[in-house]
């Protein structure tokens, strides 16, 4: 019993406590290898809490789906955030669903995400929500199809199982197709959570912003409640390509000492992802809108071959 | 007891029929009598349905005529239960939605001739899924056709929808036509004379390949043309934004259901075992459809031609997984087939139920606004309260998000797909992989349509005069899409109690009971649902949503216990927000015509006018299309061949009555030979 609520409390700490600190811990490397000092690690949650203790100005045109957008985007990464192991192979909502559900429930936030951009009648929202939802529909069958070579190859679609049997056999973590997965997957990461090269993160102009763009309107606590969702969407994603293919160290039941090294592990890892993501938003400039879809195409081939390398070496 | 509520219902509908005819001074009187009479009919026909599938009975109704030719048998099994249940649901909804809907025609048209076909066109659909015999079928089935082609030109001045129904009636007759060719080529091996569907039930192992191929063929065509699968889909994107939207909510809601209602019939009853490749020209087909479907829905400013394309799409979802279905069944994993039955069965009635409420808010808006171009509206959700949800819980559900039905079909086709790894033959996983792939873009397209279909008409400022004054809808119209709304949600949280119902249809065509594998009991002591896979829970997962709402707000309200909200304009620069800066349904999936112009080959025009040349522009106008390239390519050129051949023919059409006498000489000779033979 205790375990059903030890967990679930665990997790929603490590992903919801610690997603603005990768967001820092991104921030300052990147500033660092440009040669900046950068804002302290720790400024996303200075902003956060700033932004959680003011008032918010909401736009005459908008309608109630504004207001509801911040906490439904929020409340399904949270669900997300119970579906997905993070320190432990046991999961706590279990038997609720699948990685279909995590697709769908991240379809989910992205579509009221969208909606209320279009809902301050501002074009430059409109402009990134179409954006968005460009990138979503190449990017989102990627992740489908890489999630699912994963899948085949661990007779799962069940996250805390695929966790589990490669953590078993870990051998078949060598073979071709879920290297393919692990490809198609990174690119997906980076394109769903809207990094350099696909979106930059760090601007409003309109001539680059995607995500920032569907956040203009928002202030206050609205604002807070988007921008910590799409850092723990961020960080959820990380944790689903670090337990899938790197899941060694996670704890397989609820000892402590276990969890304790998972933990350990899991930082080095989230860190190391973070890293490499730093190294290619230093090594590319961002893309041009309509190449994307080339990236993210190759991606969306990497997974099918990845499928169907699987069923040729079977 | 079951077969007298049928009959009953449908001499209800019939009795209806009638009446609207009788009241020629009080249309209204007429057409409202008729619609009542429609509602009751299809309670009578629901609770047939719901008693025939709750104990999985099967019940035959035989009337014998005196001497008659035609052996007018029905058949009501587990199949067409179900497609009764799904069928008169939409029908009992769709008629009280009509009450308040038709009153846009009242003293302007003929509406007690709109509640006869109405109800003529209720009960051919209920005819058809129960005509256990070929002659009855096709009977039926043309009534269906002639009654849908009436009701698509009752707005008959407007010369695009003449041309949209003389498409429709030209296509679905080159269908019936097939069809006719595939009951006679079976007919012929069957041996006996009554043209009995239970005789054809027996042909399956019996008819030389050559022939159950050609039949195979011919029925894809023959049921594909009124399923409007690619390429034949043609008819379907004019028929049903032509016709009235209570019609059309019947129609791509349940009528081109039918269709799919024929391919179990053929595919799993008659021409059993089929061979496995038969299932992948059906996979095929039904991904092509769902993604060419989507894609042209994706572009489209008409909100109703929108929803039919998205039709196209949903049947195509469905065919995969009849196809599917088949693929198991011919090697005869019979689980894995009841599997892919389910998504495709489940997928179905989460069709007909969201496509319906879709359709019945259109019809709300055009009600409100009198248009149906979504770059015209903008700002209905302040104008329109009730409508505005009731939609958006339409658009969740087709677009699969959870916890809303269509998230559970969706979740049921992947799991089949994923399953497709269990076939013996490489090509085939392939295959079945790359619809996997194709099922997903679809799914992700279909969400960017309708956030653009909702976002767009319901959003923001209202960008014309009509959609500024719009009102809300006469209560009927919003209560009636209220309970599709409320069965979207429901058959979204609790998807084993849908599966039951499912089940008998599987037990009965695949003689397998596989839900007591397929659902288990989680600690919320709610059924969920588990494949080889995994599992699923999705009311599970929605109370978890509740609960960590309530936990986030309260912890926000500690955090800041005064929140409050100002309202101030939208920031434009500098410049007062007007609705000319907003974002249009053609600027919304501008992106995807450049990502897709392979496909869509738009065509755009800018031209300037100036005041002064070259400095200051006066206006511009732009125009953007996408050039139809089945129309152009593949209709274009079989229509002029037609037309060709019948200019060449003409000449033996001389006039001359001698000429036509020798025509008749020289047939009655032929046909003496051969006879003598």
């Amino acid at each position: 019993m205790t375990s059903n609520i030890i967990l679930p409390i665990l997790q929603l700490i490590v992903i919801v406590g610690f997603s603005p600190l990768v967001k820092g811990f991104i921030n300052k490397i990147e500033a660092r290898l440009q040669s900046r000092r950068g804002a302290s690690i720790f400024q996303p949650y200075y902003n956060l809490v700033k932004l959680l203790q003011k008032d918010a100005v909401v736009s005459e045109t908008s309608s109630w789906i504004f207001r509801a957008t911040p906490y439904v985007t929020f409340v399904s990464i949270l669900i997300i955030s119970l579906i997905v192991p993070v320190l432990s192979v046991k999961v706590p909502l279990n038997f609720t669903g699948d990685i279909i559900l995590i697709i769908y429930l991240f379809a989910l936030a992205r579509f009221f995400l969208v909606l209320s951009s279009l809902d301050t009648g501002s074009a430059f929202g409109g402009m990134g929500g179409s954006r968005e939802m460009m990138v979503s529909s190449m990017a989102e069958p990627a992740m489908i199809l890489s999630l699912f070579a994963v899948a085949l190859t661990a007779d799962s679609t069940n996250l805390s199982n695929i966790t589990n049997t490669l953590l078993n056999d870990s051998i078949l973590l060598l073979n071709p197709s879920l290297l393919l997965a692990f490809a198609a997957l990174g690119v997906v990461i980076i394109a769903e959570a809207g990094r350099i090269p696909v979106d930059n993160p760090y601007t409003h102009l309109e001539l680059t912003m995607i995500h920032e763009g569907m956040l203009l309107e928002f202030s206050g606590r609205y604002l807070a409640l988007a921008e910590w969702a799409s850092s723990m969407k961020l960080l959820v994603l990380l944790t689903i390509l670090v337990n899938i293919f790197l899941p060694w160290g996670i704890a397989d039941g609820l000892a402590f000492s276990g969890l304790i090294i998972a933990f350990a592990l899991y930082v080095v890892k989230i860190g190391f992802f973070a890293f490499v993501i730093v190294i290619v938003e230093m090594s590319f400039a961002k893309l041009r809108l309509f190449r994307i879809p080339n990236l993210l195409g190759t991606a969306f081939i990497l997974s099918i071959l990845a499928i169907i390398s699987l069923y040729v070496v079977r | 007891m079951a077969e007298h509520l049928f009959v009953i219902s449908v001499l209800l509908y019939a009795t209806g029929a009638l009446l609207a005819l009788c009241f020629f001074k009080w249309q209204k009187a007429g057409n409202f009598i008729s619609l009542v009479f429609a509602a009751i009919a299809s309670c009578f026909s629901i609770t047939t349905a719901v008693i025939l599938l709750s104990n999985g009975a099967t019940v035959r109704l035989n009337f014998s005529l005196y001497h008659a030719i035609i052996k007018y048998n029905f058949l009501l099994d587990p199949v067409s239960s179900y497609f009764i249940l799904a069928i008169s649901s939409i029908s009992f909804v769709a008629a009280i939605y009509s009450i308040g809907y038709t009153r846009l025609y009242i003293n302007k048209r003929d509406t007690r001739f709109l509640g006869f076909l109405y109800n003529l066109f209720l009960v051919s659909m209920l005819l058809v899924v129960t005509a256990n015999n070929a002659l009855v079928f096709m009977i039926v089935w043309e009534l269906m056709t002639i009654v849908s082609f009436f009701l698509v030109i009752y707005e008959h001045e407007n010369p695009a929808n003449m041309k949209a129904g003389f498409i429709y009636i030209i296509m679905a007759h080159i269908g019936s036509a097939l069809l006719a060719v595939a009951f006679f080529i079976m007919f012929a091996h069957v041996g006996t004379w009554d043209f009995g569907f239970d005789d054809f039930r027996k042909v399956g192992g019996r008819m030389p390949e050559v022939y159950k191929n050609v039949v195979f063929f011919l029925v894809i065509i023959g049921f594909g043309i009124k399923a409007g699968i690619f390429p034949l889909h043609l008819w379907l994107p004019m028929a049903h934004p032509a016709a009235p939207t209570n019609v059309s909510m019947v129609m791509s809601g349940v009528m081109i259901k039918t269709a799919i209602y024929g391919f179990i019939r053929f595919y799993f009853e008659f021409l059993s075992p089929c061979p496995p490749w038969w299932g992948v020209v059906i996979l095929i087909i039904g991904a092509t459809s769902a993604l060419l479907g989507i894609l042209y829905a994706l572009v489209e400013k008409d909100i109703k031609t929108l929803l039919a394309y998205s039709s196209i799409e949903n049947n195509g979802l469905i065919i995969i997984c009849i196809g599917l279905s088949m693929i198991f069944k011919s090697y005869n994993l019979i689980a894995l087939s009841s599997l892919a039955m389910i998504a495709g069965l489940y997928h179905l009635v989460n069709h007909a139920v969201f496509k319906s409420l879709l359709f019945g808010c259109a019809g709300n808006v055009y009600y409100a606004t009198h248009t149906k171009n979504i770059d015209d509206l903008g700002g209905l959700i302040k104008r329109m309260q009730i409508t505005a949800p009731l939609f958006l819980v339409g658009v969740l559900s087709i677009s699969a998000i959870p916890p809303l039905n269509g998230f559970v079909s969706e979740w049921f086709v992947f799991q089949s797909l994923l399953n497709g790894f269990t076939m013996p033959s490489v090509i085939i996983k392939i295959i079945t992989i790359i619809c996997g792939a194709v099922v997903a873009l679809t799914g992700a397209l279909v969400a960017t349509c309708f956030v653009k279909a909702f976002g767009i008409s319901f959003l923001a400022m209202p960008r014309t005069e009509h959609a500024k004054h719009a009102k809300e809808v006469p209560v009927v119209m919003y209560v009636s899409m209220g309970l599709l709304a409320v069965l979207c949600v429901f058959m979204g949280l609790f998807p084993a109690k849908i599966m039951m119902t499912v089940n008998h249809v599987n037990t009965h065509v695949l003689g397998i009971d596989i839900v007591n594998s397929l659902t288990s009991y989680d600690w919320l002591q709610m059924k969920i649902v588990r494949t080889n896979f995994t599992q699923l829970s999705p009311k599970s997962a929605f109370v978890f949503g509740l609960i960590l709402l309530g936990i986030t707000f309260g912890a926000l309200t500690l955090i800041r216990p005064g929140f409050a909200r100002k309202f101030y304009e939208t920031w434009t620069c500098g410049r007062s927000p007007e609705p000319r800066l907003e974002y249009t349904a053609t600027a919304f999936t501008r992106p995807f015509k450049t990502v897709f112009a392979n496909l869509y080959r738009p065509q755009r025009e800018v031209s300037m006018v100036y005041t002064v040349p070259k400095f200051f522009v006066k206006s511009i106008s732009y125009v953007s299309e996408v050039s139809p390239i089945f129309e152009k390519y593949f209709y274009g050129p079989v229509s002029q061949f037609v037309l060709d051949i019948s200019n060449k023919v003409r000449w033996v059409h001389t006039g001359s009555i001698h000429i036509y006498l020798t025509y008749i000489f020289i047939t009655l000779i032929i046909l003496i030979i051969f006879v003598g033979k």
